[in-house]
């Protein structure tokens, strides 16, 4: 665990700082074809200091952590916020000063052998290769994480915070009659946790791996949508992205300040009035989020923010400066991803609420449109439009699902598409496996229930 | 500190203690300096002091690999062994190996700098530039980055290579805005070895400053075709780098779905195509020097004159699927210039589209693709038009690479890669 060389360095005052020690702890085990590519740990971290003057920021970091190298840092921040002070001089007042948030010391992390993961991958993938002679590929993916911060700002904040999370994702590959290759991925558990609280037998996961490996031969055996606007049903993964990609990233306020659609939308109605999305902290439908943040690297205790509210738009993603700017209440969206990196405002548990609908209900409500289940990547932009890429999806024709489809991209405008919102499923899903990139990596979890929407459809 | 020579002989010493038959390390030490901008004003100064070591260990046939960025004696031992317990945990495997000794080598690249004041003077003036010439560009995010790094590799087959590097980074986001128009966000990324000129110059800037003000009167596409998409610098290496990955690389040739996997020395694509990895160019600010297996770089062809003539591969990958290494493992890449000038090529054009971003899925294993065509301009009658909205293109990146209509006289260079325009047929955009 780390040791405290901060605390007591940290200054009270109007001039806002942090002092932040980190350590990362990493391991990946990826098997490809049966082949072990990669087996590997990692261990990084450092101290760092953020320091605010008169509307300049000054950074510093360095990867010894000692009470020197912390009181180097903090020299070195001081050094650089002056240096941009002096040059710009902004004259901006002090920051808002949030409420100080502390933590207990967390209890000690589990040391878990390598064989553990090296073992239940080669486990699994045996089973794999055993079982599916058909396929053509096969990749099973092992990866943990551990983020251990020491956070201490001039608010009087001291939080030592421990974010273990771990996932295991598999792909498989089988061959259309046509020869051609196509993939489909799943992830088959993970979240908050040591590895031992969700994998110990790979056999529990032999179900998954089945349903997976069916969906990919009903897609060798799919068509490509048609392109044009249509209907369609987004699974709750899929709707989780909308939230992050299409609507959280427009609203995060360093973005609206530089020019996204959300800067004239504030208090307008962007979505159907059945449509609600919060970016939760850590608790959502009474129950812990599978991301939760507590405080965050400005020392800002975390707290929900409400974004949309029966379809309109209340409330942007803050860091403590661009809050004094809108008017609003930082809210703990400030998160740094290693030990080296300034926060910068990020999304945390981004969801769309659920509505009252059921998912058989949905699909039977269309009479020709898609059922959107799973999306590798997507891509937002400023202006609100999004790309999802979809991996796997059925028709849906006379309210029954069809066919399967072949790989293929939607796009839309987000405060027009939320318009078209009419149903929203009961159940609401969480994914918490991936990252959100914007100069850093972040993990960011999102969600939803299932949605009806109408997206533009990008077929052959 | 010590010197990272002798820290890398300690982490080879703990390594062979632990039960290593063979190990290799690289050891870095480095040192950043960076400005960011954000709404258009800079607003952090950021320093940042790291060091690294990767190490890998080969024991019984079995690897293991670990790594830290902490340079003190425990730390090192502790690394050591924990590499060791993932060797131990792994499979026997014929292909895991650390470099032969070939030539030891030292390199010096790019030249120190630590002028903070001139780096300040050369953002301010970009800043000033900007909003006098391209008065509705609104900068969203901008970061600007100098960094200096020593890296010594050294294994127990007698490898040793030493190589300082130093140069700057530039990554811009942008969009164009009047009253409550705005256009979509575009990028731009560049490395450069001094300060020495202005930072609007560098590759592409101020053409993409110039695209993002006329995108602004935007409209839909008019209805669907399946033609020409003439794709810029910006987006081509992407694109072809997508497809080399998914016919070709490492990770699909090991699993045995790469599409290319039997046709080294065949043709794959048109015979106008040639791609070339050239890590010493001149062009190219800071290029690899060393793999990262621990050899020394060379330049190479990965496709020439439409012909497969290298996978790129990293040696385990070689050895894994009875191939030869790649000589150099750096993702600097090179498209050889047509015989037409850009002008010449649009001229060419009835229907088809200019394509400056591309935001999409992630290309299939097949190279089925489809994505938004961002920052783009309808071509027609041999003149570009104006930007379109909402506009989608969709294909297959193997089809499209035997498509190539033509490639232009003219490359852009951003310090990283040196690339032209390529104009591609039969592709759908709806």
């Amino acid at each position: 665990m780390l040791n405290d060389y901060i605390s007591d360095l940290i200054p009270g005052g109007a001039e806002h700082t942090e002092l932040r020690a980190q350590q990362t702890e990493t391991v990946k085990v990826v098997l490809i074809g049966g082949n072990l590519v990669a087996n590997q740990s990692g261990k990084a971290g450092g101290v760092c200091a953020r320091v605010y003057k008169n509307g300049s920021w000054g950074f510093a970091s360095c990867a010894d952590y000692d009470e020197d190298s912390v009181k180097d840092v903090l020299n070195e921040a001081r050094g650089n916020a002056s240096f941009l002070d002096a040059k710009l001089n902004k004259g901006k007042p002090a920051l808002p000063q949030t409420k100080p948030y502390f933590t207990a010391p967390p209890a000690p992390s589990p040391v878990l052998p390598r064989r553990l993961y090296v073992d239940f991958a080669t486990e699994l993938d045996a089973y794999i290769e055993k079982t599916y002679p058909r396929l053509s590929g096969r990749k099973v993916i092992v990866t943990s994480e551990k983020f251990e911060k020491l956070i201490c700002a001039s608010n009087g904040t001291k939080a030592h915070t421990v974010a273990p999370r771990v996932y295991v994702y598999v792909f498989l590959s089988a061959d259309t009659k046509d020869g051609e290759t196509l993939e489909l991925f799943d992830v088959l558990n993970g979240g908050n946790g040591y590895f031992p609280d969700y994998f110990t037998d790979p056999m529990q996961y032999a179900e998954r791996i089945d349903k997976l490996y069916h969906k990919l031969v009903d897609k060798t055996e799919g068509v490509f949508p048609k392109a044009g606007s249509a209907d369609v049903i987004l699974s709750s993964s899929m709707a989780g992205m909308l939230a992050h990609e299409a609507v959280g990233h427009t609203v995060e306020a360093d973005l609206v300040l530089g020019g996204s659609v959300a800067g004239h939308m504030l208090g307008k109605q962007v979505a159907a009035p059945m449509v609600n999305m919060v970016d939760f902290a850590h608790t959502a439908f009474g129950k812990p989020c599978p991301l939760p943040v507590f405080v965050d690297d400005e020392g800002t205790e975390c707290e929900d923010e409400i974004l949309i509210k029966d379809g309109v738009l209340v409330g942007y993603m803050n860091n403590l400066e661009s809050a004094r700017h809108f008017g609003m209440t930082p809210r703990g969206n400030a998160r740094a991803f290693a030990w080296g990196d300034e926060p910068l405002i990020r999304m945390r548990n981004t969801a769309v609420l659920p509505g009252r609908d059921k998912l058989e209900d949905m699909i039977a409500s269309i009479d020709d449109g898609y059922y959107l289940i799973s999306s590798g990547n997507g891509q937002a932009d400023t202006t609100g439009e999004f790309m999802f890429g979809v991996t796997m999806g059925y028709e849906i024709k006379n309210g029954r699902l069809g066919r399967a489809l072949r790989d293929f991209t939607i796009s839309g405008v987000a405060f027009e598409m939320l318009k078209t919102v009419t149903m929203l499923s009961d159940e609401p899903g969480w994914d918490s496996s991936g990252y959100c990139g914007k100069k850093q990596p972040m993990p960011v979890c999102l969600g939803g229930p299932a949605v009806k929407c109408r997206v533009t459809v990008g077929g052959q | 500190m010590k010197d990272i020579k002798e820290i890398a002989s300690r982490v080879l010493e703990e390594l062979k203690k632990a039960g290593a038959d063979a190990a290799q390390c690289t050891v870095a030490h480095g040192k950043a300096k960076e400005l960011n901008i954000d709404g258009g004003e800079i607003s952090l100064m950021r320093t940042v002091l790291d060091n690294s070591i990767s190490m890998k260990a080969i024991k019984d046939g079995k690897k293991g690999s670990a790594s830290i960025n902490q340079f003190d004696e425990a730390s090192i031992a502790a690394a050591a062994r924990e590499c060791i317990e993932a060797a131990d945990a792994a499979v026997v495997d014929d292909a895991v190996c650390i470099a032969e000794l070939t030539q030891n080598a030292e390199f010096d690249v790019g030249a120190k700098e630590d002028d903070m004041d001139l780096f300040f003077d050369r953002i301010t003036e970009f800043l000033d530039t900007v909003k006098t010439d391209y008065p509705k560009i609104m900068l969203e995010q901008v970061f600007s980055e100098y960094a200096e790094t020593d890296t010594a590799v050294m294994n127990t087959n007698g490898v040793y290579h030493r190589l300082r590097e130093a140069g700057y980074t530039l990554s811009t986001m942008f969009s164009a805005h009047e009253g409550e128009k705005a256009t979509s966000f575009n990028g731009y990324e560049a490395q450069f070895g001094d300060l020495s000129r202005p930072l609007i110059g560098i590759g592409m800037q101020r053409t993409l400053f110039e695209l993002s003000q006329k995108e602004l009167d935007a409209q839909p596409l008019d209805g669907k075709f399946t033609g020409k998409i003439l794709v810029a610098p910006t987006c081509l290496g992407e694109m072809v780098d997508a497809a080399l990955d998914k016919f070709a690389g490492a990770t699909e040739l090991i699993n045995g779905t790469a599409a290319w996997k039997d046709k080294l020395g065949q043709k794959v694509a048109d015979e106008k195509l040639t791609v070339s990895i050239i890590p010493l160019d001149e062009r190219i600010s800071g290029g690899e020097r060393i793999t990262d297996d621990g050899y020394v770089s060379e330049n190479f062809d990965m496709i020439r004159n439409g012909v497969l003539t290298d996978f790129g591969l990293s040696e385990y990958a070689a050895r894994k699927t009875g191939n030869k290494r790649a000589p150099s493992t750096s993702s600097c890449m090179a498209i050889a210039p047509g015989d037409k000038t850009l002008d010449e090529i649009v001229k060419g054009i009835d229907k088809g589209l200019l394509v400056c971003r591309f935001s999409g899925g992630e290309p299939a294993v097949n190279g089925d693709f489809s994505g938004v065509a961002k920052n783009s301009f309808l071509i027609e009658n041999g003149e570009i038009k104006h930007a379109v909205t909402e506009t989608m293109i969709s294909g297959n990146l193997e089809k499209m690479l035997n498509d190539i209509v033509a490639i232009s006289k003219e490359t852009v260079e951003d310090g990283a890669s040196v690339l032209p325009y390529v104009l591609f047929d039969r592709i759908t955009v709806s």
